[in-house]
């Protein structure tokens, strides 16, 4: 019994498909470990600045869900922030501007995004347009609405957009007399973060337990074939950019809750931010490869690279640029190691009698 | 043949642009039966089957599964109406395990959620009856062109197939591998289902196949019992001629006192090949036996200058020369047709008439580009001279069949007027037709003054063709054989290593 576990376990580690995320687990874990012993003294190993790491970024984590799985599928999205952006617009000027009830206005963003994600889904599908040449349209196409709504910032101001952006859970502790208090220094999750945590679970599931998911990795490794096993292809890639204009519309939200505002220019390259967590997260970049626990730690990874450099003190922020930078070409390079060892894209010399 | 019929097609036709692909095509299958469908490459064979897959649509005509009319409109509509393919190219996701590429898209599902608890328990049920033993939840990357042959067959048949389509299943497998292969379809057929074999080797049709069924030009030749035709026979079937027509072939004469054109004196890379010396006469076709990896394309790309020669010398046409890399062979008058077409011969997006230019071009150099006038004249020239079956020069090299596309890179290197010729292995995967007008081409070649260096693992051709013959073993010369009057077994003694040959 004892040795039949051992051998999934070995089994597990040498099996390349998880190879990638395990490395992600990996530097991430090393990397908080160097902060540890550094900058414990300083604070770094408080709860709270381990919840800040998901209170910050959990707007990218959400959209990073839906790019994971855009990712797996061979294609790319280069709009989600525009239309996070263009959320966070409808939000500030609906309610703000015109007075419209903050869900109607959420409601009608989501709306939007999925509807925006299917037409560069079919463009991509129908018309065989290079996903990164449809999704970059949509990107123009959602950042110039955003500008015809207002050139200026919005601030919102509407109770229930302040309720639920100032909506925390507290990490508590029992003192000595017997009562829950809040620790010190106080830590908390908010609502963005629990939206991050439970698209992280409805990714894993629709990618893990579901036949559209498993699709989702079929057309990613090799859509020709798929298409012969008789698969939806068509279906699932619209399906797929179809999610992925809804996880934008959330991410959109979880920013109009983190800034509360909403500004035409917000978010100006994000999507490179999502795209690089997905591939620091071991998602493959040509398709076909890429787990959401992988993103969730990638999301964590290049959270934390700030989170050091602030906790120095001295470097300057771009540090933190250049490293996820070195961190994404680690990433590239250990993919394309990891999948020619594997012997997958690489065609072997085809074996013939004599 | 009186055994209950389950798949009948009748008159099928098939148009396109240009040309009518199927012309009113029968085809009867049985259950329990292997039944060989045959032709030469654009017969029509894989047309029919894509008519049976949902494809291509057919004109005209009905197909009858069972009795009752279908009509597939995809690969999935016809898996669902029980046909199956397993095509030549793996069609299989490697990125996945080898249990979800048997499942995917049917996968059993329990409380709403894919069970992969019973996927994997019943792929490894399902391999376990072919013989394979493997772990099923590794990728499909990690394991040989065999298994993944073996999983796609697996995929085809848990399907509740009644039809098994298998299109050239063997031309990847090793001779264990096609045994092993054989001994599924034989469990297969005893099962009931019938199974439609395509392949080039008729040797392993006629251990095979009770029946075959074969196609020329689109039309239905003729359906014959295997044990009622001889190989000979088939074969005129499926080009249409004789077969001394096309095997009335003559090596190329030699003249007395032609020079040298290559001596080889010890040439070598360390751990590749070693100390290899040999020398070819002008207009003498050198042929290069020897099993796959004992050296032969090694020595070519030495030669060509692919890989770097590390021991030796190579002397062309009497001068010691320095070939460093390819550039400097093709300078030296050298061109080299490489093993693997798809891979590294053909660019499939371009033109015939781009694709013949190109090496010709690149010794030119950039600076001076070939007019469009010149290129189409190139075309032109050798479409006609080797045969080309295309409408014009202006097809895109991919669209045409295997041989044509060997053709097309042979014209590519001729155009060149090269005074030694390299061709790896240039008739694989080719049809009988089209292999024997390659040889022809060779020959002619060699009578008009060139050399070349031909390397088969078809010993019958070698023989045919070469004035001399290298035989080869374990990165090593292991022989050398005069082509007149030498017999495959004189060639196979010393592959095995039962003599080192060194007749005169």
């Amino acid at each position: 019994m004892d040795k039949k576990k051992s051998n999934r376990f070995i089994n597990f580690i040498t099996n390349p498909k998880y190879l990638m995320v395990l490395a992600t687990i990996g530097i991430f874990l090393a990397i908080y470990i160097f902060g540890a012993v550094v900058y414990g003294n300083k604070g770094f190993t408080k709860l709270r600045t381990f919840a800040m790491l998901f209170v910050d970024n959990a707007y990218i984590g959400i959209s990073a869900v839906g790019m994971t799985m855009v990712l797996i599928t061979g294609g790319i999205d280069l709009s989600v922030a525009a239309v996070a952006s263009l959320t966070g617009m409808f939000i500030a000027y609906g309610t703000t501007i015109l007075n419209i009830h903050p869900f109607v206005c959420m409601a009608f963003a989501i709306v939007v995004a999925i509807a925006l994600g299917l037409a560069m889904g079919a463009m991509v599908t129908y018309l065989k347009i290079p996903p990164f040449v449809a999704t970059l349209t949509g990107m123009f196409l959602a950042r110039g609405v955003c500008s015809l709504i207002s050139r200026d910032s919005i601030s919102i101001d509407n109770d229930l957009i302040d309720k639920l952006a100032g909506w925390k859970i507290y990490f508590m502790k029992l003192n000595d007399a017997g009562e829950w208090v809040k620790i010190k220094p106080v830590a908390y999750i908010n609502l963005n973060v629990v939206m991050f945590i439970v698209m992280i679970l409805i990714g894993t599931y629709i990618l893990q337990k579901t036949r559209f998911g498993r699709n989702v990795y079929a057309v990613g490794g090799n859509e020709q074939s798929a298409r012969l096993m008789g698969l939806p292809v068509d279906r699932t890639k619209m399906m797929v950019y179809g999610f992925n204009g809804l996880c934008s519309a959330l991410a959109g939200i979880a920013y109009s809750l983190y800034v509360k505002s909403g500004w035409n220019l917000a978010l100006q390259g994000g999507e490179l931010d999502v795209i690089s967590a997905a591939v620091i997260g071991g998602v493959l970049l040509s398709g076909g490869v890429g787990y959401m626990v992988g993103t969730f730690f990638g999301v964590l990874l290049k959270a934390v690279i700030p989170a050091l450099i602030t906790f120095n003190g001295t470097l300057s922020s771009w540090w933190g640029k250049i490293i996820t930078g070195a961190l994404v070409l680690l990433f590239v390079a250990l993919q394309q190691i990891v999948m020619t060892s594997s012997g997958r894209k690489k065609k072997g010399p085809k074996k013939k009698e004599t | 043949m009186d055994r209950d019929v389950i798949l009948t097609m009748r008159g099928i036709e098939i148009q396109f642009p240009g040309v009518k692909a199927l012309d009113g095509v029968d085809f009867t299958l049985c259950r329990g039966e292997v039944h060989a469908l045959l032709g030469e490459n654009g017969a029509g064979k894989s047309t029919l089957i894509k008519c049976l897959t949902g494809v291509n649509k057919m004109d005209a005509g009905k197909i009858e599964l069972e009795g009752k009319e279908i009509r597939p409109t995809d690969p999935k509509n016809a898996m669902d109406l029980g046909i199956s393919t397993v095509f030549q190219e793996i069609n299989l996701c490697d990125n996945l395990s080898v249990a979800e590429n048997i499942f995917i898209g049917r996968q059993p599902m329990k409380r709403g959620q894919i069970d992969w608890k019973t996927i994997n328990k019943r792929s490894a049920e399902l391999l376990e009856r072919f013989h394979v033993h493997i772990d099923v939840t590794r990728p499909l990357s990690q394991y040989s062109t065999a298994i993944q042959q073996m999983v796609s067959i697996a995929r085809a048949v848990d399907v509740d197939a009644k039809v098994l389509i298998l299109d050239e299943p063997t031309s990847s497998l090793d001779s264990a591998e096609v045994e092993r292969l054989f001994d599924v379809m034989r469990d297969l057929k005893a099962q009931g289902l019938g199974i439609i074999f395509i392949t080039h080797f008729l040797d392993q049709v006629f251990e095979m196949s009770d029946r075959m069924t074969v196609l020329r030009n689109g039309r239905l030749i003729g359906v014959y019992n295997a044990n009622e035709i001889t190989k000979l026979e088939l074969v005129s079937n499926m080009i249409g001629k004789d077969l001394d027509d096309i095997f009335d072939l003559k090596r190329a004469a030699q003249k007395d006192g032609a020079g040298m054109m290559l001596e080889a004196d010890h040439i070598g890379v360390p751990g590749k090949v070693e100390n290899i010396s040999f020398s070819q006469k002008k207009g003498e076709l050198l042929g290069f036996a020897g099993l796959l990896g004992s050296g032969r394309t090694e020595t070519a790309e030495m030669i060509f200058g692919v890989s770097r020669l590390q021991d030796g010398t190579i002397k062309i046409d009497g001068r010691t020369v320095k070939i460093n890399e390819p550039m400097d062979a093709i300078m030296s008058k050298i061109a080299f047709c490489p093993e693997d077409r798809k891979r590294d011969g053909i660019i499939g997006d371009l033109t015939i008439r781009e694709n013949i230019a190109l090496a010709l071009q690149a010794r030119r150099g950039m600076m001076k580009p070939m007019s469009r006038k010149e290129q189409d004249e190139l075309a032109e020239k050798y479409i006609k001279m080797l045969a080309i079956a295309t409408p014009d020069a202006e097809k895109k090299i991919r669209e045409l069949s295997g041989g044509n596309q060997q053709k097309v890179i042979l014209a590519r290197w001729m155009a060149t007027e090269p005074d030694l010729l390299i061709l790896d292995e240039p008739t694989r995967g080719i049809d009988v037709g089209a292999k024997a007008e390659i040889q022809r081409l060779m020959l002619e070649m060699c009578e008009e003054g060139m050399s070349i260096i031909f390397i088969s693992s078809e010993l019958d051709e070698i023989i045919r063709c070469s004035n001399r013959i290298i035989v080869m073993r374990d990165g090593k010369k292991a022989g050398e054989l005069n082509g007149e009057g030498c017999t495959q077994a004189d060639i196979m003694k010393i592959i095995a290593g039962e003599k080192d040959g060194e007749t005169a």
